[in-house]
């Protein structure tokens, strides 16, 4: 895994000197809040409704044991005991005091870890595939670009002040996990004729104005990316919007003026920016790839695992829904959930972290990941090693067995702690989740995305059911869409008519979850492949149709 | 959560419980932003009610934006004192229509008071404070009733009298918001243009603040914004602002004598009344000539001849061009040779293009003196990495950020990824 050389040690320390002398003039009044909030979001500091907020970076999601025990003692020392872990690779303290983050900044820069660009209308973190480096199904391990990205963006002078915020994501599998079709620029890594490149997807995203990304080039070799993606940002700060934020993304450019349009802007750009790359990046990017190379994996006996299988119905459960396939026979990705029935979707406290940390150096190479599903990931785990591992994971409230079911819910923080939002999410996460609790392994998988406001941080528009809470005259009211989906078969969610106030939307996804029963051929077809086949038409019905309603309710 | 809390029962508040809610949302709001303390405080329950009074003179519209994006439903009411401007009225309608305001409330002088004191609408003439109380003052005083409290858009820098202003303070029977009460000029010049908002139109005639039209006149250049309100006179306010709840008549106080005192309304419009007063003279201490901040620190102007706008270039180019910042560089191709100093603009500082625009003419072959006009220290080290050699610093902005707040980011060549991935 990366580790900071003196140049990244040098920067990182500078920086966080400059961002302490600026708080300090805010603290002592120098600065309003008004000049202060440009330099403040720059480094990742928010005002929330209650209080500030720091969002830390979790770079392409990848995490040390000795990095994540950092982000534990944030969370005890100037914190409330825990963290909250977003939906795109980054961690957010929800009540430090302002005159304490520079402190924060400090201790995480001693682990290599920083909030810079996790805010503001600039380059945010780049997130990746969270099992880049395990997964069975890679063909490029999309870590070692994705380092390469956040260097090249990192403070870059052109493009602290863009129109508006510019996500990044990279996968180097053909199952795409990383949502790369709703990022501003997605990159998927891929080969023609022996050479490695890139297929480039420009101008998706979801929001209020919910667009899949486009292809804008269909193969680029891998020298080219700086340049191209340099390309891409420059079109984009001249020609995107800056008179209506709502309207300021890469997404609206791409659609206003067109793909071909955008496409000749880029091109234009790029033989002067390819120019000033001589190669210096590629010689770093090799030097970084070497920093990733898989851990020493030791052989371990896959026996064990089939035979603790057979006598542990509760092991047996959690292995069928939170393991996925590595690329070594002997090992599995284990998912630890943080979704546990009625808890706070992607909470941990800072026990938990040391925890997942400890569990890490004991059974995982000292290796952890965060994926955009609000979970933690030990990437490489010998099979025999299993058991033990959820042993102690039950011991934490770490071994809930729902990872990709109805409960592993993806929910913003909504009006809880969110100024933006018109209405709560996490609740109805909790609600949803205990309602489901009973039958979700019978329904099997399905993505349940929740939102608290049209901004869709919480990707309703790409859950298989979406659901979006608005204010309706001073009421809670939420809003169903069906279909979505934020793989490599990218959809954006149908909505299915008007919405329902809090105290109904519960049974209404039951309805629904009883609905798909109903309809799907066999236990074998999930529900977004049952959607697919059936259309909108019955579910709505279950959804609006009294008779059904009060079927349900008797 | 404020919408979990039962509203408190605003409607007998005494003036020190008052000051007191005033002093402790004040503590709670201490750290936000404008658009914060206005959103929250139209749901806060020990706020209670609230309208926005708006004027639409010229810098009305950045709360009316404001509220129009919270929830265009809420109650704004607006003074027609029946001495406005044509233009006043009909941006009004402009912005209302724009905005979706669904509740606006024309809030007129009362005919038969209007009748008893200002039968022929010449009391402006005699009596300036007595023509504010009955188109004003009262009006507002009778239309403020139904609320607990009111948004205004005044600022802190605005004038001697509101140089300390809270975001709330106690006035009268009810609490006054200033969301904007730390705004300088800039925020508000860069509130307009991010959003794209319509000037009042009689800005560009050279009017910053607008009142009734017999009252307001032009103000010169670098004079005082409001030195066009009640010229001539000591009048700095209409009588429907307070400083510490009474109403203030008078010659502007300093902010730390009018704590706890009486401020005694003063006749002294009829001494010189109908009498232009020249426009007083620009501040001895205002620095008049933008500075120049290079890596060594401010330097003189030291460029003297005019610059040509890029939109009106012949053919042959110019030695001195200047670049907005919409413009494509590319329409310079073939001129750059001619030029010794392209100066690139800014409209605000939080609009990026102009780096870009650095870059590419560096791309191009531009080698001569290449300067940025409108960014903030915070930005010098982008603007050098960039391609530009040195940044123009208005007076103002140069006031505010003095030089050692341009040196501490002189060192632009350390700690840059950029020149670590291009060798």
């Amino acid at each position: 895994m990366y580790q900071y050389d003196d140049f990244d040690r040098a920067f990182l320390d500078e920086r966080n000197r400059q961002f302490r002398a600026q708080v300090e003039r805010r603290v002592d009044g120098a600065l309003t809040e008004d000049e202060f909030k440009p330099l403040r979001l720059m480094n990742g500091v928010y005002l929330q409704l209650h209080a500030y907020m720091l969002r830390v970076a979790i770079p392409y999601g990848t995490l040390r044991s000795d990095q994540m025990r950092a982000l534990a003692d944030l969370a005890e020392r100037w914190d409330r005991g825990y963290g909250h872990f977003t939906t795109r690779q980054n961690i957010q303290y929800n009540w430090p005091r302002l005159a304490d983050i520079p402190d924060m900044l400090d201790h995480l820069a001693t682990v290599g870890l920083h909030a810079i660009q996790t805010s503001g209308n600039t380059i945010r973190n780049v997130t990746a595939d969270h099992f880049s480096g395990a997964a069975a199904d890679e063909i490029a391990d999309p870590r070692p670009v994705a380092e390469l990205l956040r260097q090249w963006s990192t403070d870059h002078p052109e493009f602290q002040f863009l129109p508006r915020k510019f996500k990044i994501a990279i996968t180097g599998s053909p199952n795409d996990r990383a949502v790369t079709r709703s990022h501003d620029i997605g990159l998927r890594m891929i080969e023609r004729g022996g050479e490695a490149g890139f297929e480039v997807l420009v101008g998706g995203g979801l929001g209020r104005t919910p667009l899949i990304g486009q292809v804008l080039r269909d193969f680029l070799p891998r020298a080219d990316l700086l340049p191209y993606v340099e390309s891409i940002l420059a079109a984009y700060n001249a020609a995107g919007r800056r008179d209506n934020k709502y309207k300021a993304r890469l997404k609206i450019t791409v659609l206003e003026g067109g793909l071909d349009e955008f496409r000749d802007a880029v091109e234009a750009e790029f033989p002067a920016r390819r120019a000033a790359f001589t190669g210096v990046d590629q010689a770093l990017l090799a030097d970084i790839t070497d920093f990733f190379a898989p851990p020493a994996f030791r052989d371990a006996d896959e026996g064990l695992l089939d035979a603790a299988r057979a006598v542990d119905p509760v092991f047996r459960a959690w292995t069928d829904t939170n393991l996925h396939p590595h690329r070594r026979a002997d090992h599995a990705i284990v998912t630890l959930s943080l979704k546990a029935h009625g808890a706070t979707p992607g909470d941990a406290t800072a026990e938990q972290m040391r925890a997942m940390a400890d569990l890490a150096d004991a059974y995982g190479y000292g290796e952890l990941r965060i994926s955009h599903e609000q979970n933690v990931i030990l990437p490489h785990v010998p099979k025999d090693a299993l058991p033990a591992l959820h042993r102690e994971l039950k011991a934490q409230g770490l071994a809930t067995a729902n990872v990709g079911l109805a409960s592993d819910i993806i929910a913003c923080p909504g009006m809880d702690y969110c100024a933006l939002a018109t209405a709560r999410s996490i609740p109805v996460a909790q609600a949803i989740a205990l309602a489901l609790e009973e039958r979700e392994a019978e329904v099997g998988q399905l993505k349940i995305k929740i939102s608290g406001c049209i901004n869709a941080c919480g990707h309703h528009h790409v859950g298989h059911i979406g659901i979006l809470g608005l204010d309706r005259a001073g009421v809670e009211n939420y809003q169903i869409t069906l279909g979505g989906d934020g793989t490599e078969r990218a959809a954006i969610g149908e909505r299915t008519g008007p919405g329902f106030p809090a105290d109904r939307i519960v049974p209404a996804i039951e309805r629904l979850v009883d609905a798909y029963l109903d309809l799907r051929e066999d236990a074998d077809e999930p529900f977004i492949d049952t959607y697919r086949r059936v259309g909108m038409d019955p579910f709505k019905a279950a959804l609006y149709d009294q008779a059904g309603d009060t079927a349900h309710a008797a | 959560m404020p919408h979990d809390l039962a509203p408190m029962d605003l409607s007998d508040a005494t003036s020190a419980e008052l000051a007191d809610r005033a002093a402790a949302l004040n503590a709670a709001y201490r750290n936000h932003s404008a658009f914060a303390v206005m959103s929250r405080a139209m749901d806060d329950p020990s706020v209670g009610t609230v309208a926005l009074v708006s004027s639409f003179g010229a810098e009305s519209v950045v709360l009316l934006h404001m509220l129009s994006v919270m929830d265009r439903r809420r109650p704004v009411l607006f003074l027609e004192t029946g001495m406005l401007f044509r233009e006043t009225l009909d941006y009004q309608r402009d912005l209302a229509e724009r905005f979706g305001l669904t509740d606006l409330r024309l809030i007129r002088p009362d005919d038969a008071a209007l009748a008893a004191v200002d039968p022929d609408g010449t009391l402006n003439t005699r009596d300036t404070d007595a023509c504010c109380a009955v188109r004003k003052v009262r009006p507002l005083e009778q239309a403020l009733a139904p609320f607990d409290a009111w948004i205004t858009g005044r600022k802190r820098f605005q004038s001697g009298t509101r140089a300390a202003l809270e975001f709330f303070e106690p006035d009268g029977a009810r609490l006054k918001i200033n969301p904007l009460a730390c705004w300088t000029p800039e925020d508000v010049r860069d509130y307009m243009d991010n959003n794209r908002l319509p000037r009042h139109p009689l800005v560009a005639k050279g009017f910053p603040s607008i009142g009734c039209a017999p009252c307001t006149t032009a103000v010169a250049p670098g004079e005082d914004p409001r030195a066009g309100r009640w010229r001539g006179k000591t009048k700095e306010e209409c009588g429907i602002h307070f400083v510490n709840g009474r109403m203030v008549r008078g010659p502007a106080p300093k902010a730390d004598e009018t704590m706890g005192e009486t401020i005694v309304a003063k006749d002294i419009v009829a001494e010189d009344r109908g009498v232009e007063a020249p426009a007083p003279e620009l501040a001895a201490d205002a620095p008049a000539a933008p500075v120049i901040a290079r890596d060594d620190g401010f330097s003189a102007e030291d460029w003297h001849a005019p610059f040509d706008a890029l939109a009106d270039l012949t053919e042959a180019g110019a030695a001195a061009v200047d670049v907005p910042s919409d413009a494509d560089p590319a329409a310079l191709a073939g001129r750059l040779d001619a030029a010794r100093i392209i100066r690139v603009d800014f409209p605000s500082f939080s609009d990026g293009r102009g780096f870009t625009i650095a870059r590419r003419l560096r791309e191009m072959g531009y080698t001569g003196r290449l300067r940025a006009r409108g960014v903030i220290a915070d930005q010098y080290a982008m603007a050098r990495r960039s391609g530009f050699d040195e940044v123009e610093v208005a007076p103002q902005l140069a006031a505010r950020q003095p030089e050692d707040q341009w040196l501490a980011r002189a060192q632009w060549r350390a700690n840059d990824y950029q020149a670590r991935l291009r060798g």
